[in-house]
């Protein structure tokens, strides 16, 4: 019964989704009836996928085998963590995913935006009712989780082994927050489009989701990244893979469409520019959702594909992005110009980021899509790797990390790019001063490892200059400064600890990269190598029963220079149900930086080991914890908060 | 029909929490559409104003500024008083949406749903199977073993079903286990040396062969062990030993075994030194001789374990072939005894109905 209640619900919310989508495109004129009717559609629509995703918890939960994605994705014996995440480890349970936060987002739309203009609002969650109607519909009738199995199998085929781990339960949440929040500002820029009303407060209203989806885009992108890392147990930590490009791209557009937004708000500046970006942005985040799907990639994250599902998504795809960008070519000689502004100036710097982001989003396009293209077109099968996409985003970044401490400094309209300058001679000093001093102490020759570190420096202090400008640290008592500091809006904070994100980042890529080394040998238990000043001894392997798999265990013991010691424990795995093996590497952090061990099988007794010191690598992700932390910070700014005061709401409703 | 029940009523709700959401508000007319917005621009004026005042906009920049927005309110002020209503979203509009909704939504779990399936989970699934379904008791056993590989008894279940699914090799790691967990008296490493030879086709060489031997060490008066040992020693070609292992076997028998047949056979073509004996109809004698090999360890097998419904009906069949339709009645009894309902045994009744025998069935 709770099944076929979830199937039910399911059923429903695609129903109600598909009346609110017609009613409001055909009726978002006719005010406040129509708003509240897509309102408490959008409210009924996330009760409803929410009892659905619930019953699908609940069937995996008690191993109900006659659901077939539990009798396919599950197994009594795994832990009850796997059990749930193992829901969404799967294509038809993470469509179900996908749509319950769409759904999500459109409730909050519905709850948070009461005050927005009537028709904006009626035509943000239509748009919202019809990608949920086309998606769910799609779900139910191609990809159906509630499918049951009659009778029902005595055993589950287990998940698969590598989705066997906690990052399943975090990661595509995350992910699927960031690529869905997107919709938000796509359905937006629909809206837009079709009453032809866009302005300043527009970019306001926008400006919140864009961050909100963006900080779950970047905690998505850094959790996958360090869980490829650590559970493929390939040592690296981001492999230009074309489903981690699929994420990057609507990163990057994101990125581009919360600076242009901003431009917007403040200066009405940029409109059409924005506008084409949330569309530009979301059509990324599908592809980014789909692509995989649709059986044209294959790669890790490629669910059982079959023809007729791809041939589905990609006619939705088409439909959507096509349909947007249609409705833009359409509509656009109707969006006014706004304010004006000399190049160099805050706008203008802000046009240069968007430059340098939408250019780099084009050519990791043009990288991941490219090759597919050209195999379908003529038959030729070339491969487009991480040599590209290094050099490719080497030389677009480094320009833009250059002018990046600029940026906050500069003034609106006109601004004298001098004087910024002089304000930055200080941060120029002391990043050349770290630079040169770490590559002469670590003895680099001549590389781009030096020029990096500048960079990673230049961005990580730079992003501080205006905060130092502000609160006029050094020419004022220090109390006094830590008052100013204090009483300066958040989202200037958040601006300076996303920017010094980006530079703590960036000097974990180039210190990784300059300075990491490898170490593959073979190795018995009583051998002892060493690495980069750790010695590594390898003391004992052996047989270990875990839940639901079975794994041999080299353990070992790891003597840094200080001479304390720790343990490490690398394993191979044998999963009992589906008889298929995992590594697990064993990996210490030091610090910032990690010994990462990775135990290969035994031949005639004697194991491979493949042993990488990896200096300053959390840094990568330590830098998108910057970056996300500093997105959630500006998202608690008074100013940015959706719709108008409580008490100016009490008059609206008042007045009605 | 319950399921139906709850179905329209969540449908009822549903629509009426709509119809209720559009309908109860007393006008029907875009209003305060303005508000959002003019507080937009009251935001922007005043961050021209702190911008201006920590230089983030210079005088000229801040007036010109202001101008644009200025221009800006105006705008939209013309552009809202000038906004058409469009269709009006009235009462009868409100019902024609959820009475689509309802019939959109019961229409298609009618076309997707099973509303007949109930939920069947593991727990319930397991107690219900449990009279007839050996299969899912393997499964909550070998969940069991999973997490607790040293459980002896859970072994020594599973084990046998392995054997008689004929999933050899997982019966043998089963009772190697049991071995490994200190079970080792001759049964034990008979059971295992049983498990490896069916895995390797009937080839008890090596360690198969090593257990057997130490399993007579343990237990002279074993069987089965002294009846594959035989096997294994007449299929090596060692004929003298073959002899005395025939001979051991013999002297265990007390009469009326189902194996002696075959034990006979097997020593006079040991003693012959495989030369099968002369006679008249040596193709069908060879014939009936290979029937009687494979009959003789089946025989034993079934007695003493049970096995799969199809082993049953080998041996009926064997039996009726040899013409020994005693026996054959025999086994079709202890068949139907093993499984006593016709469902199982459709094969079983169509071949002892076809050999003439006594039906089961055929009693009311």
């Amino acid at each position: 019964m709770p099944i076929e209640l979830g199937h039910f619900a399911l059923i429903l919310a695609f129903a109600i989704a598909s009346v609110a989508a017609i009613g409001g495109f055909t009726f978002w004129r006719s005010g406040e009836r129509i708003a509240q009717f897509v309102s408490q559609a959008a409210l009924l629509q996330f009760v409803l996928t929410a009892v659905a995703f619930v019953a699908l918890i609940q069937a995996f939960i008690v191993s109900d085998f006659s659901l077939a994605l539990a009798a396919n994705n599950s197994n009594p014996v795994i832990p009850l963590l796997f059990k749930i995440s193992g829901v969404w480890g799967n294509h038809e349970g993470s469509m179900l995913l996908w749509i319950l936060i769409l759904v999500g987002f459109g409730a909050m739309v519905a709850v948070f935006g009461k005050n927005l203009p009537r028709d904006l609002l009626t035509l943000v969650l239509a748009m919202q009712a019809l990608l949920t109607a086309a998606f769910t519909g799609f779900t139910i009738f191609t990809s159906n989780p509630f499918w049951r199995l009659s009778p029902a199998p005595l055993q589950g085929s287990d998940l698969n082994p590598v989705l066997q781990d906690v990052g399943l339960a975090i990661h595509p949440p995350l992910l699927y927050v960031g690529y869905v929040g997107f919709s938000i500002c796509f359905s937006f820029a629909i809206a837009a489009l079709i009453s032809g009303r866009i302005d300043g407060a527009w970019a306001r209203w926008v400006r919140p989701w864009a961050i909100l989806s963006w900080l779950f885009l970047t905690l998505g992108i850094a959790m996958g990244s360090y869980w490829a890392y650590y559970e493929l147990g390939w040592g690296g930590w981001w492999f230009w893979d074309p489903v981690e490009n699929a994420s990057f791209m609507p990163w990057l557009a994101g990125t581009a469409l919360l600076h242009s937004a901003l431009v917007m708000e403040k200066r009405n500046a940029l409109k059409v520019w924005t506008v084409f970006l949330s569309i530009i942005t979301f059509s990324l985040s599908l592809l980014g959702t789909f692509l995989v799907r649709s059986g044209i990639l294959t790669s890790v994250h490629t669910f059982a594909s079959d023809p007729t599902r791809g041939l589905v998504i990609l006619s939705l795809l088409a439909l959507f992005i096509g349909g947007a960008f249609l409705l833009f070519a359409l509509r656009v000689s109707s969006l006014r110009l706004g304010g004006l502004f000399a190049p160099v100036s805050r706008e203008g710097a802000l046009i240069l980021n968007n430059l340098f982001l939408a250019t780099a989003t084009g050519a990791v396009l043009v990288g991941t899509l490219y090759p597919l293209v050209l195999d379908a077109l003529a038959g030729v099968s070339i491969s487009v790797g991480p040599p590209f996409f290094n050099l490719t985003f080497a030389v677009l970044m480094s320009p833009l990390l250059i002018v990046l401490p600029f940026g906050p400094l500069l003034a609106w309209k006109r601004a004298d790019v001098v004087a910024a300058a002089q304000r930055l001679i200080a941060v120029a000093a002391l990043a050349i001063f770290l630079a040169v001093l770490i590559s002469a102490l670590s003895g680099v020759t001549i590389s781009m490892a030096p020029i990096g570190l500048l960079l990673g420096f230049w961005v990580a202090f730079g992003a501080f200059a205006e905060l130092v400008e502000r609160g006029r640290i050094g020419r004022i008592p220090p109390m006094d400064s830590v008052r100013r500091l204090a009483g300066l809006p958040r989202t200037t904070w958040a601006t300076a600890i996303a920017h010094f994100g980006v530079g703590v980042t960036v000097l974990g890529i180039v210190a990784t990269s300059a300075w990491e080394t490898e170490l593959v040998t073979t190795l018995n238990p009583g051998e002892t190598t060493t690495l980069a000043d750790y010695t590594i001894a390898f003391d004992s392997f052996g047989p270990v029963n875990g839940a639901g798999f079975t794994a041999e265990v080299g353990t070992f013991t790891v003597t840094s220079t200080d001479h304390s010691t720790r343990q490490m424990q690398a394993a191979r795995r044998t999963y009992l149900a589906s008889g298929s093996q995992t590594t697990e590497a064993a990996i210490q952090t030091y610090g910032f930086s990690q010994l990462y061990l990775q135990l290969g099988e035994a031949v005639n007794g004697t194991h491979v080991v493949r042993l990488w010191h990896k200096p300053y690598i959390t840094l990568i992700w330590i830098g998108a914890l910057f970056m996300a932390f500093a997105g959630a910070l500006s998202l608690t700014d008074r100013r940015l908060r959706v719709g108008v005061p409580k008490r100016a709401a009490r008059q609206t409703s008042g007045a009605a | 029909m319950l399921l139906w029940l709850i179905v329209t009523i969540v449908t009822a709700i549903a629509c009426a929490a709509l119809y209720y959401a559009a309908t109860a508000r007393p006008v029907n007319a875009a209003a305060g559409d303005s508000v959002a917005t003019n507080r937009h621009f009251q935001q922007v004026l005043a961050a021209i104003d702190a911008d201006r005042a920590t230089g983030k906009l210079g005088e000229a920049e801040a007036e010109a500024a202001k101008g644009e927005l200025a221009r800006e309110i105006m705008r939209h002020k013309a552009e809202v008083s000038t906004t058409s209503k469009g269709l009006l979203f009235g009462g009868n509009m409100a019902f024609a949406a959820i009475l689509a909704i309802g019939v959109l939504a019961l229409g298609t779990y009618q076309l997707v749903g099973r509303p007949d399936m109930p939920s069947q989970p593991l727990a319930s699934r397991a107690d219900a199977a449990q009279a007839i379904d050996i299969k899912e008791a393997v499964t909550r056993i070998e969940a069991q073993l999973a997490s607790n590989p040293d459980d002896l008894r859970g072994w020594r279940v599973l084990a046998p079903v392995y054997m008689q699914s004929q999933r050899f090799a997982d019966a043998a790691k089963a009772y190697r286990r049991i071995v490994a967990l200190g079970d080792k008296t001759a049964t034990a490493q008979t059971d295992l040396a049983e498990a490896l030879l069916m895995q390797a086709d009937g080839d008890a060489s090596g360690e198969p062969m090593r257990l057997l031997q130490n399993a007579l060490i343990l237990d002279p008066g074993d069987v089965r062990a002294r009846f594959y040992v035989a096997g294994e020693l007449t299929r090596q070609g060692d004929y003298p030993a073959a002899v005395d292992a025939w001979k051991a076997l013999l002297a265990l028998s007390k009469g009326g075994e189902p194996w002696l047949a075959t034990a006979n056979r097997g020593l006079k073509l040991a003693e012959a030194d495989g030369v099968p004996e002369e006679g008249a109809d040596i193709s069908a004698e060879d014939q009936n001789a290979m029937i009687q090999g494979m009959v003789g360890g089946l025989a034993t097998r079934l007695a003493d374990q049970g096995g799969p419904i199809e082993d049953w009906v080998r041996l009926v069949r064997s039996y009726l072939v040899l013409g020994d339709k005693q026996s054959a009645q025999q086994t079709y009894d202890a068949a139907v005894q093993a499984y006593p309902k016709t469902f199982d045994r459709a094969d079983l009744d169509t071949i002892a109905a076809a050999g003439g025998l006594t039906l089961e069935g055929a009693k009311p």
